[in-house]
């Protein structure tokens, strides 16, 4: 059975995730609402930032790869050994031009390939002087606390590691679509992570310090969000759901979360 | 200048270089520290190279060298068999393991060291 | 001279177990080391298995979470501290004196002091598990405050401390052993520009334990006195910095990994000129790579801490960058030493080979891990474990296996069986991909590391189930060489100096060599003089 998607196939990542149909629970009404984790997707604005950087490093690594795989693959069988050969194959020991050719080439293309990766770093570093929305993450062992600045605070942890199931609804958090939130994280025992992988984007939260970062989702769904940092024994059950909503939704559920 | 000389000068002026762009870079004092203290231990060896090899001429250094040029020198003298390393290990184990276990095998590793170490002097004399 | 008609065999030594116990002879110290070490490999392969075996499918409970922490904290501290960098340091420990033509070490009981030294350490190590609360179960880099008293309480950690503190000193002291051998002990016309490449990176490798392992006995000795003596240096609510722990671990952990890589681009180096009939390519090109590695690897530890938010991305992305050049200098280097050659594929060169496949991906997702914007999403996921057992695993272990055939007829006297070698090398490769490969894309799905469970959910399931049985082939992989060693010991068929055709100075003495290593040692021109022994009338055109 084919997943619900948001809307209609619009990526490549789209694509590949219609192809592989969800694996469901028993319970699922919740759970379908979730993207089921495949290929990750690009849920804000710093992740298409972040995934193009991906593609850039993921193909110009593969054509390093497949050339050097082919230089070592037409070497092997273009000179393997035939038979006893009666003459010593030609002894040279150096091509100076050739080194420093392949030591001057490579050079310059990591060169080129830092500048790419700096620039995509810094636009997803930044912070905004002024967001939209401010949320104080607290992670603690083994569950999360979003404690939004003028507004509610949630928290939870699940026993599970299935994020959406209805026997351990995971802590929200909850996000309006094209709006900045800046993120405040912070533990108060040891060093955890805050990962969603649709994102494609973590940050390790520290006791004794705060690190700051901005989502700006430009996608509506919810998507899964992982610890990363392990953390003892329920490591692998620290999980959240983010919960990106349209601007009115996010307002009404700030107003009825905070009436609770 | 030996190979050796050389190792440990330019390794020394290579943390020292980057010692100084992390600074510059990210004025970060930990990490500054970690590569500055590296370059000034790494200067510690290369200024006992410069003096300590300002007389060394081995035979290895020499391409042109022959065979017939070591025959019969002595180049020291080893002990091929030696009942110390098994029982300085173990001593040392001991006074380790006894921080953490129980203060009376710290002790005696402790003691144990020192009659291994009395030996060694005794035995190289 | 003429090449050797017969084997000669060595004088019978002592073979005693108080003659193991009290020698100082570096190559029976060689061999202590790689039998030590191939046993710790055997554990921590055992350990791997059971990991595989739980994560097979979701939902398992083969074992406790608690019992799990234990399973990859001793599996990837006994690769690393007891397996791959001991193995390399027993391989040179054996070969430095030999490829120099040197009688022994300079200090041969400090020598044999390091081995037993790091044999207690592992011991030690893994005594913890049978502690009240288990073996250490904060991963292999302990970070606090996970590793710190109050959450880890029990003794495993203390031992941990201890035990990766003796396998520390003994590190360091072989290491000044090393240095020491290869400046002063070189036979008459071993310029320091005609040794192996192995000693060459051997040199670089010391230096880099150096600088990178005092390091980690200072951070062992503060963690101790964080959990036993009162300490606050790690613990915020005392004044402490969390950070401080990452900086002082990787400032040391990062070198470490090229302490486990060069000696095995050494090995590489050694194996490929004798089966391609040519001398090595780029010598001096191959020695500046090393130490142009080892001089950029002290100043990127930070980008195992990308994600703290605490440190300056950019400085070390480009360094951890720039380490791309020498690696891909020394890959072109091996290349062009085939290219052109003669080039048989007996088990040895399998390895290399493999040795050549394996590491390029890992290289490749290194590069790509080395820039933040990747690592966001990379770091603590299995995209990073497939990285580095790609490295380590797909080089490092198969150079180990191709020195491990390379070099045991001259340490026994016997050659390993040829068809056993393949089957062998095969089943690794295979394994080895079908393990590690499926990894990437775990990673990719969300699949953080150290979790002892997942969700039944995307592929997760099939990929983890692919990544186990590729884990068993591995295991058939390893039994086959363990019974090469058992059928090639029993069937004893001796070999002469050189049974290769190869290169360096250790072929020129008997296999074993005598106690003293050399009889007669061949005049030194270049860097093979065995070759240049064979061959006095030039390459036969």
């Amino acid at each position: 059975m084919t997943p619900k998607t948001n809307g209609c196939a619009r990526t490549a990542t789209d694509r590949m995730r219609l192809a592989y149909p969800a694996i469901e629970s028993a319970n699922s009404g919740y759970f379908i609402a979730v993207h089921v984790q495949t290929w990750p997707l690009t849920a804000t604005k710093q992740a298409s930032v972040l995934a193009n950087d991906w593609f850039i490093f993921a193909g110009s690594g593969l054509a390093v790869a497949l050339l050097v795989w082919g230089l070592i693959g037409f070497a092997l069988a273009r000179w393997r050994r035939r038979s006893r050969p009666s003459n010593d194959p030609p002894q040279f020991r150096n091509n100076y031009p050739l080194e420093i050719a392949w030591t001057a080439v490579p050079f310059a293309f990591v060169c080129i390939l830092f500048f790419y990766g700096y620039r995509a770093e810094a636009s997803v570093d930044a912070v905004d002087p002024h967001p939209d929305v401010i949320v104080h993450v607290n992670a603690y062992r083994w569950g999360w606390q979003f404690r939004y600045e003028g507004g509610p605070l949630v928290a939870g942890a699940t026993h599970s590691p299935i994020i959406g199931s209805n026997d351990a609804p995971p802590p929200e958090l909850v996000l309006p679509l094209n709006e900045t939130t800046r993120i405040d994280l912070t533990s108060s025992d040891v060093t955890h992570s805050f990962w969603v992988p649709d994102f494609l984007f973590k940050r390790d939260a520290i006791p004794g310090q705060v690190s700051s970062f901005d989502l700006s989702p430009d996608r509506l769904g919810s998507f899964p969000g992982r610890c990363a940092q392990f953390c003892g024994l329920d490591h692998a059950f620290m999980t959240f759901l983010v919960r990106v909503v349209t601007p009115a939704q996010f307002a009404a559920w700030r107003r009825t979360a905070d009436a609770r | 200048m030996t190979i050796g000389r050389r190792l440990f000068i330019s390794s020394a002026a290579f943390a020292l270089v980057i010692a100084c762009g992390y600074w510059v870079v990210a004025r970060e004092i930990t990490g500054t520290f970690l590569l500055g203290f590296l370059a000034f231990a790494l200067s510690f060896i290369a200024g006992y190279m410069v003096v300590a090899e300002k007389k060394a001429d081995l035979w290895g250094d020499r391409d042109d060298a022959s065979m017939a040029e070591a025959a019969d020198q002595v180049i020291g003298t080893y002990s091929i068999r030696s009942p110390l390393p098994f029982w300085s290990a173990l001593a040392i184990t001991s006074i380790t393991l006894g921080l953490v276990i129980s203060p009376t095998l710290a002790v005696l590793g402790l003691l144990a060291a020192l009659v291994l170490g009395t030996f060694f002097i005794i035995q190289s004399r | 001279m003429s090449a050797v008609a017969s084997p000669r065999v060595a004088p019978a030594a002592r073979t005693d177990l108080l003659s193991w116990i009290t020698t100082t002879d570096h190559k029976r110290i060689g061999i202590l080391y790689l039998s030590t070490s191939l046993f710790y490999f055997f554990v921590a392969g055992m350990l791997a298995l059971v990991i595989r075996t739980q994560l097979a499918r979701p939902g398992n409970s083969l074992v406790t979470p608690h019992a799990y922490a234990q399973l990859f904290t001793l599996h990837g501290t006994a690769m690393i501290f007891l397996f791959v960098a001991p193995f390399a340091l027993g391989l040179a420990n054996f070969l430095i004196p030999l490829q120099i033509g040197a009688p022994d070490m300079a200090f041969p009981r400090l020598n044999a002091t390091s081995y037993w030294l790091f044999l207690s350490g592992g011991l030690v190590v893994f005594s913890g598990a049978a502690s009240n609360e288990g073996a250490a179960a904060a991963g292999w880099t302990s970070y606090v405050p996970l590793s710190a008293i109050k959450v880890s309480t029990g003794l495993g950690q203390d031992l941990w401390i201890v035990g990766v503190f003796l396998v520390s000193v003994a590190t360091i002291l072989t290491a000044v052993n090393f240095v020491t051998t290869v400046f002063i002990y070189r036979a008459p016309g071993m310029t320091m520009w005609r040794i192996p490449i192995f000693t060459w990176e051997m040199v670089a490798t010391s230096l880099l334990i150096f600088m990178a392992f005092p390091t980690l006995a200072a951070d062992l000795l503060l963690l101790f006195v964080d959990r036993r003596l009162g300490g606050h240096v790690f613990d915020p609510a005392g004044g402490g910095n969390v950070v401080l722990w990452q900086h002082l671990f990787w400032f040391f952990g990062h070198p470490e990994v090229y302490v486990m890589i060069l000696p095995y681009f050494g090995v590489i180096s050694e194996i490929i000129p004798v089966f391609s009939g040519k001398p090595i390519f780029g010598y001096t090109g191959l020695v500046l790579a090393a130490f142009a590695i080892a001089g950029l690897s002290m100043g990127v530890w930070a980008h195992h801490m990308f994600t703290t938010g605490a440190v300056n991305n950019p400085f070390f992305s480009f360094l951890s960058f720039l380490i791309a050049v020498p690696t891909g200098v020394k890959f072109f280097n091996w290349i062009a030493t085939m290219w052109r050659g003669s080039i048989s594929f007996q088990t040895p060169m399998l390895f290399a080979i493999g040795f050549l496949l394996n590491f390029l991906l890992g290289g490749v997702t290194g590069v790509m891990v080395a820039s933040p914007a990747v690592d966001y999403m990379a770091h603590d996921s299995y995209f990073v474990v497939a990285h580095f057992h790609y490295v380590l695993g797909g080089g490092s272990l198969f150079a180990i296996f191709a020195a491990l055939f390379f070099w045991w007829p001259k340490m026994f006297g016997v050659k390993l069986d040829e068809t056993l070698g393949k089957w062998c090398f095969w089943f690794l490769f295979v394994g080895f991909n079908v393990t590690f490969l499926p990894m990437h894309l775990m990673g990719l799905e969300g699949m953080p590391r150290r979790v002892f469970t997942y969700a039944n959910t995307g592929r997760l399931p099939e990929l983890n189930l692919i990544a186990t049985c590729g884990s068993y082939v591995m295991l058939v992989g390893t039994l086959l060489f363990a019974w090469n060693v058992i059928v090639s010991t029993v069937r004893r068929r001796p070999v002469g100096d050189d049974p290769w055709g190869a290169n360096s100075l250790e072929w020129a003495t008997s296999s074993p060599p005598p106690e003293h290593n050399f009889d007669k040692l061949p005049p030194i021109r270049s860097e093979r003089p065995v070759w240049d022994l064979h061959h006095p009338a030039g390459p036969r055109t």
